[in-house]
């Protein structure tokens, strides 16, 4: 005798926006998660090459404000293509900087953004550099995704606006 | 366009303080930095030669309102305004939402002024860009020099346009129209970002009101004799 069917207790995906997917956003720190698991780097950034933060994973250690740390890997990067520019290369893909207790690697994503990891001697610049490879090129895709996201979008009108009195009062 | 931290929910704004050589640009970020309470900035980062004139860019992150829940931010920087440095220029334009163009009032600076305003121009260009489409205000600075250029002459050479954009008198030494000049290009791009939100909402509303038309099938019959009509 064959079992009767057991219904389904929750309703299937279905492709009309009201599934619980993971949203772009999620996604993207998901896989930041997972590259620093796995590396044992301890902080990543997301970063177009204008020198702002698209998203971020780890933590530092002591105040360090992530932005001036994305202007200024954003412009580190600039400067060496145009380096690259005079030895004939399109740009370096990735770039090291080494210290003492600390380094940094930015790698390339895509016409528009960077990774830069910071990690330290509880890891080796080789493993972070064959886990970030995977990284970046599933970052491209996720990006993409994302900048064409309705979750990515700025629901604001004028009305709005009008609130806003002095943007920064002196 | 703005650049919108995915994880954050915060709206990050590039606005590059353009001018010629000496004419006031990073003291400007640097009297911002010390007249914003310290909840709203970070420091400020000068990658400066040993002569403290400006080698690659000045970088001083703001933090400004909330509006529906997104978060703004606003990031400030300068080029070096020396002649040789146009390269290093071209990089930190990139990705700019607004510029505030600091011009000097020096009589002696105008033709500077005027070739610091051209060279904007080419450089946004090089990048796709047009000043046209990007908000900018005029910021004539070093109104407290005696016998410095008229307003009005300045208007001519630099604002000379159907459509004016703001422009500020400033002494930025003391201060005078800095904040001015900072508020009015920020309310110039929230306005931007105000009417692009309003256009993506529009376009988001016109596909959803578009019935959906059925593509009429058209299936060619075939005849007796294999020609299809």
């Amino acid at each position: 005798m064959n079992p009767t069917p057991i219904p389904p207790t929750t309703a299937p995906d279905v492709p009309d926006g009201t599934n619980n997917l993971p949203s772009p956003a999620e996604r993207l720190q998901s896989l930041l998660a997972d590259f620093l698991d796995k590396s044992q780097a301890t902080f990543s950034l997301v970063i177009d090459r204008g020198g702002s933060i698209l998203c971020q994973q780890g933590s530092l250690s002591g105040s360090v404000d992530n932005s001036i740390l994305a202007a200024l890997a954003a412009g580190s990067f600039a400067a060496t293509k145009e380096l690259a520019a005079r030895l004939g290369e399109p740009e370096f893909n990735t770039l090291h900087h080494q210290g003492k207790h600390a380094n940094i690697l930015v790698n390339t994503v895509d016409d528009d953004a960077v990774l830069m990891t910071v990690f330290g001697p509880e890891t080796t610049v080789g493993l972070v550099k064959f886990y970030a490879v995977s990284t970046v090129s599933s970052l491209a895709v996720l990006l993409k995704e994302a900048r064409t996201s309705s979750d990515s979008q700025v629901a604001i009108s004028k009305s709005d606006l009008d609130t806003v009195g002095n943007i920064f009062p002196q | 366009m703005s650049i919108i931290n995915y994880v954050n929910k915060e709206v990050q704004f590039k606005i590059v303080y353009y001018g010629p050589a000496l004419c006031g640009k990073t003291t400007n970020l640097t009297y911002i930095h010390s007249h914003v309470a310290d909840a709203s900035k970070g420091d400020l980062v000068s990658l400066a030669t040993a002569a403290d004139r400006t080698l690659f860019f000045d970088f001083l992150p703001l933090n400004a309102v909330a509006i529906q829940g997104f978060k703004t931010r606003f990031q400030l920087y300068t080029v070096p305004g020396q002649v040789v440095y146009n390269a290093t220029r071209q990089l930190v334009l990139r990705s700019i939402d607004g510029v505030v163009f600091v011009a000097d009032s020096q009589w002696d600076k105008m033709q500077e002024n005027v070739e610091s305003f051209h060279n904007l121009r080419d450089n946004l260009a090089l990048q796709g860009m047009d000043l046209s489409q990007i908000p900018y205000v005029l910021q004539y600075n070093k109104r407290d020099i005696p016998r410095s250029a008229p307003i009005h002459y300045l208007e001519y050479i630099l604002n000379n346009q159907p459509v004016r954009v703001p422009s500020f008198e400033s002494v930025a030494t003391t201060g005078d129209g800095v904040f001015a000049t900072l508020n009015a290009v920020s309310r110039l791009l929230l306005a931007k970002l105000v009417r692009e939100s309003e256009e993506a909402a529009d376009a988001s509303k016109a596909r959803a009101a578009t019935p959906v038309v059925a593509t009429p099938l058209v299936i060619a019959s075939a005849q007796p004799n294999g020609n299809q009509s």
